[in-house]
């Protein structure tokens, strides 16, 4: 059952690949947050404990409902971000990248789980995520579409760590978590503040600190 | 256990006192306590008086202690000198700043103090993440344009960077996968005891993914921007910190990662790794000195220069170790006294430009004469220490028969100090017809301190005390050992 | 062997019925009344009585075009596995037949269009190569990892050997048949891929090609498009059938169910969505392909 869910994950990422507007990654983002409660909760099933279950409940809380809020008040509605143009970069050509990566991923991690000791699809999908949170930084110019793609990679990581099955003690995750929220929020803030100051909301002002 | 309490309670409990109150001279005066009182408690470790506290989670063996009196060192310089940048700062928009600048401060010495002490893993990440945190809004002190985007850059780029760390730090746990202390993978003292169990495949992809995502905290190539605008745009007590401490504290995942390696067969690999991006640190940071016209930034890439030259160090091993650690610790005294100078300069002339700075020995005396002596230090002059470390580096070298490099790292060496000399002098110097304003310089506590620090740094060069030397042999010994 | 020519003969038959189907939901969802449900019907009768024209400029193509498409259809909806009757054409590798069956279709329709000079049709049939190129790995990748998985190449051994007892292949197979879908629309011309009700020059993809075609050549196109959309239909449902199942009338009459949901969520998405920009197609279909890709790193994996 975690391999559908994680090959779920994987659809996600190839939507984010094809759509073109700031809501849809939003969304995607929701939905990620979702499947990985869900991934989270399924080993649960036999021991009901209240303690267990703090990490899975907050980790819905923040992901799927406190950050999307958070982004999607004071980040949409403050100021005037044109929703569905996004950036002028290949669409096709992103997501013929985006197969290509998994392609390879999926490829490697089946290499790998022949020499050590991993499941390989959790892994691979993890990994993918890593890999197109890191595209979608890379090659796109709105501002908020990189604090989403940093958002997606830190999905990424945290799949990587349920999937390797480490025990991470619970506190650790959930300091994690609240440093990728504080993380986000001053994100935010700093977005806000670009946009006023810049008059523009991509990274096309912010190159006048080189030599 | 009260030692722990101290050392990382108090600056959290007055950093979030601070939240309740606005009054900057008190909270100055308070900072200076909590600053002392850690200053003391750290000394203490360091020279053995008191033993530290035993705990899973908290290690501190010698490493933690001297970076931690690097820290506090540091901290407690920049605390006592800040009011005066604070207070009467070049531009009058920033009330919010200074608000919640002793704030930011505290928590900040709180966080890195949790990240050194910290014996596992994960809490380390965690706390580093925290110290970014902190960091980035006394970044934005200005509230300018400039100060934005280098907030915006250092916050994303060094962000990332430690996501690719955290994944280094899992890798790192998959690595212990099937060992029998699997279920403690991440405690720095149980991977050490147990790392030639370790999966080596996993161990070098951690070991990777952990250099090249601390580096973008670090400051080191490639991914210095983030942590050189970061400095060149904030007021100079925090420029101090991050380029003297903050660097630091992540270079000690990177030695932790070092230490768990040097009992297996990665040692070498590691070493190449670090010896590669210290050289490239070095090619950068002389390629930008001589484009560089912002004086802060020039020191900031000084800063990388440095870094890289510690990198190099730790690549290369034996005496080479020795003079990286000492070359950390004369790097951070000099580089506090390198920016209080500066932000003097910063105050006076109200530019960041080296065009605009004229006549700096003569209009104001004793900043130019403690600039000219800090910089003198910086590029190794004797009797300085940062001349005796870089000489235990090419003693490594030398003694590693590695004559190709060691001849490439003077070559450098050389054109940095001639870059950085032609900007300095011409600060120094030059003299210009339309010159406005007068200046009038008295001697100020910053000028003291700058002096008391220049002049341990010239001690330390000389002399090194007993608890130092004990310390730095200790920590060789963590390094170097028989496989 | 007579139920299946039965069940083809009633499969050729109501071909015509689904598009009228389709027509009539589509009306009563935009709130008109819309045409009879057996319009389809009236216009093919009626196409039968016109005379067949041909332009001067055309050649034997023109002639020998609609008809070859009809016969390939003809022979692709033999190889379809419906319901649980075996169809009448079933070896090994007859996904790759069908495959191809298509693209002869295709290419004499393309020809055809080309034949008659005009530069409408060249249009047409320019976007039409284009979008198949993308159509194709779609095709491939979906119905190749499921041959791969199952390890046999023949349509009906591959949809009666998968048993769903387990849930991964469940979701898998509702998700191969999202890439089916997208498919269905793209070689069919709905919506979003074209518009079927308007004829301007702008939006015709499949109308512009037959545009100088009357009478017996018209008939045998309209007809070929009905029978193109029903077999695509049916199988997309051959992805759902509860392959536990053994019953045929149960089957059949699923299989009738599953067509009609497949009716309302084509209805449903041809009123609810505009067309999308020629440019961003390729993209679409890219992802119904990557889908596939999908499927087929994870299971060729997974089944090691």
């Amino acid at each position: 059952m975690e391999n559908v869910l994680n090959i779920l994950f994987c659809l996600t990422l190839l939507y984010l690949g094809t759509t073109t507007r700031i809501m849809a990654y939003l969304n995607v983002f929701v939905t990620q947050g979702i499947l990985l409660f869900v991934i989270l909760i399924l080993p649960l099933f036999n021991k009901f404990s209240a303690y267990t279950f703090i990490l899975p409940v907050m980790i819905l809380a923040v992901k799927a409902v406190l950050i999307p809020i958070f982004i999607k008040r004071k980040i949409m509605l403050e100021l005037e971000v044109r929703k569905s143009i996004e950036s002028d970069f290949q669409q096709f050509n992103f997501l013929l990248l985006c197969v290509f990566t998994m392609i390879t991923v999926f490829v490697s991690a089946n290499m790998l789980a022949k020499y050590t000791l991993i499941d390989s699809i959790p892994f691979a999908a993890a990994f993918s995520t890593i890999i197109i949170g890191l595209y979608i930084i890379i090659f796109r110019k709105k501002l908020i579409v990189h604090v989403i793609g940093f958002l997606v990679m830190e999905n990424g990581i945290f799949l990587l760590g349920v999937s390797i099955a480490s025990e991470m003690p619970f506190l650790i995750e959930l300091i994690s978590l609240l440093d990728i929220f504080v993380a986000v929020f001053l994100m935010g803030i700093a977005i806000n503040k670009i946009s006023s100051t810049f008059a523009v909301d991509d990274i096309t002002g912010l190159d006048e600190l080189k030599d | 256990m009260n030692i722990l309490y101290l050392l990382s309670g108090l600056p959290l409990a007055s950093g979030a006192l601070f939240f309740t109150f606005n009054n900057l001279k008190v909270k100055y005066r308070l900072s200076i306590f909590t600053a002392g009182t850690h200053l003391i408690i750290t000394y203490l470790l360091f020279a053995g008086f008191i033993a530290p506290p035993q705990n899973a989670w908290f290690n501190f063996d010698s490493l933690t202690k001297l970076f931690l009196m690097i820290l506090s060192n540091v901290f407690f310089w920049v605390t006592a000198n800040s009011y005066k940048y604070i207070k009467h700062s070049p531009i009058e928009k920033i009330e919010k700043s200074r608000q919640i600048f002793y704030n930011m401060t505290n928590l900040y010495l709180f966080a890195n103090t949790l990240a050194l002490i910290s014996n596992h893993l994960g809490l380390y990440w965690v706390a580093l993440e925290s110290t970014t945190l902190c960091v980035a809004p006394l970044i934005y002190f200005y509230r300018d344009k400039e100060s934005l985007e280098a907030m915006w850059k250092y916050l994303f780029l060094v962000s990332v960077g430690l996501a690719f760390a955290f994944i280094g730090i899992l890798f790192l746990t998959l690595s212990a996968h099937g060992t029998e202390f699997m279920d403690n993978a991440l405690y720095i003292t149980v991977l050490v005891s147990g790392a030639s169990k370790l999966n080596l495949i996993w161990l070098k992809a951690g070991f990777i993914f952990i250099f090249v995502g601390l580096s973008a905290k670090i400051g080191i190539a490639p991914i210095h921007p983030g942590e050189v605008d970061a400095v060149s745009n904030s007021p100079s007590p925090v420029a101090a910190l991050i380029s003297a401490s903050l660097g630091g504290t992540a270079l000690m995942g990177v030695l932790r990662i070092l230490q768990i390696l040097s009992w297996t067969s990665l040692l070498q690999f590691a070493q190449i790794l670090l010896i590669i991006g210290g050289t490239v640190s070095l090619a950068v940071a002389l390629i930008f000195m001589f484009r560089v016209t912002n004086y802060k930034r020039m020191i900031a890439y000084s800063s990388v220069e440095h870094m890289g030259i510690v990198l190099i160090g730790f690549g290369i091993g034996g005496i080479a170790l020795t003079g990286a650690l000492l070359h950390l610790i004369f790097n951070s005294l000099n580089k506090t006294a390198f920016f209080f100078m500066a932000g003097n300069i910063h105050r006076n002339y109200k530019s960041r430009e080296i065009g605009r700075i004229y006549s700096l020995l003569n209009n104001l005396r004793w900043t130019g004469i403690l600039f000219l002596i800090s910089f003198l230090a910086v590029i190794a002059m004797p009797p300085f220490g940062l001349f005796f470390s870089e000489l235990m580096l090419l003693q490594g070298l030398i003694a590693n028969n590695q004559f190709v490099l060691m001849t490439f790292i003077i070559i450098l060496l050389l054109f940095i100090f001639i870059g950085m000399s032609r900007n300095v002098f011409r600060m120094l110097y030059r003299t210009t017809d339309k010159s406005t304003r007068t200046f009038n310089e008295h001697f100020e506590f910053s000028h003291l301190s700058a002096i008391v620090l220049l002049c341990i740094l010239a001690g330390l060069g000389i002399f090194i005390p007993e608890p130092l030397a004990k310390i730095i042999s200790d920590v060789t010994r963590l390094f170097v050992h028989g496989i | 062997m007579l139920t299946s020519i039965l069940i083809y003969i009633f499969f050729l038959a109501s071909a015509p019925l689904f598009i009228g189907v389709v027509n009539k939901l589509k009306s009563r969802l935009t709130g008109r009344t819309g045409p009879s449900l057996f319009q389809p019907y009236y216009d093919l009768r009626r196409l039968l009585r016109k005379e067949t024209i041909y332009a001067t400029s055309a050649s034997i193509i023109s002639r020998i075009a609609p008809v070859i498409g009809f016969v390939s259809l003809l022979f692709a909806g033999m190889i379809l596995p419906i319901g649980f009757y075996k169809p009448l054409i079933s070896f090994d590798g007859d996904i790759i037949l069908f495959a191809y069956l298509f693209g002869l279709a295709r290419f004499f329709q393309i020809l055809g269009a080309m034949d008659i000079g005009s530069s409408f049709e060249g249009m047409g049939a320019a976007r039409e190569a284009t979008f198949a190129v993308f159509a194709e790995p779609i095709y491939f990748f979906t119905l190749g990892s499921l041959a791969f998985i199952f390890g046999c190449t023949s349509m009906y051994e591959i949809f009666h050997s998968i048993s769903l007892n387990n849930p991964a292949f469940l979701v898998f197979i509702s998700v191969a048949s999202i890439s089916v879908f997208f498919l269905m629309i793209t070689e069919t011309s709905r919506m979003p891929v074209d518009d079927p009700n308007t004829h301007l020059e702008l939006t015709m993809i499949h109308e512009v090609m037959i545009l100088d075609n009357s009478g017996l050549d018209l008939f045998l196109y309209q007809y070929t498009s009905y029978l193109k959309i029903l077999i695509y239909a049916t199988f997309t449902s051959n992805f759902f059938n509860p392959f536990n199942v053994q019953n045929h009338y149960l089957g059949f009459s699923i299989y009738i169910m599953i067509i009609f949901i497949l009716i309302v969520n084509l209805v449903w998405i041809e009123t609810m969505m505009g067309r999308f920009k020629l440019k961003s197609i390729p993209q679409y279909l890219l992802f119904a392909a990557s889908i596939g890709i999908l499927n087929i790193l994870v299971y060729s994996f997974f089944n090691k």
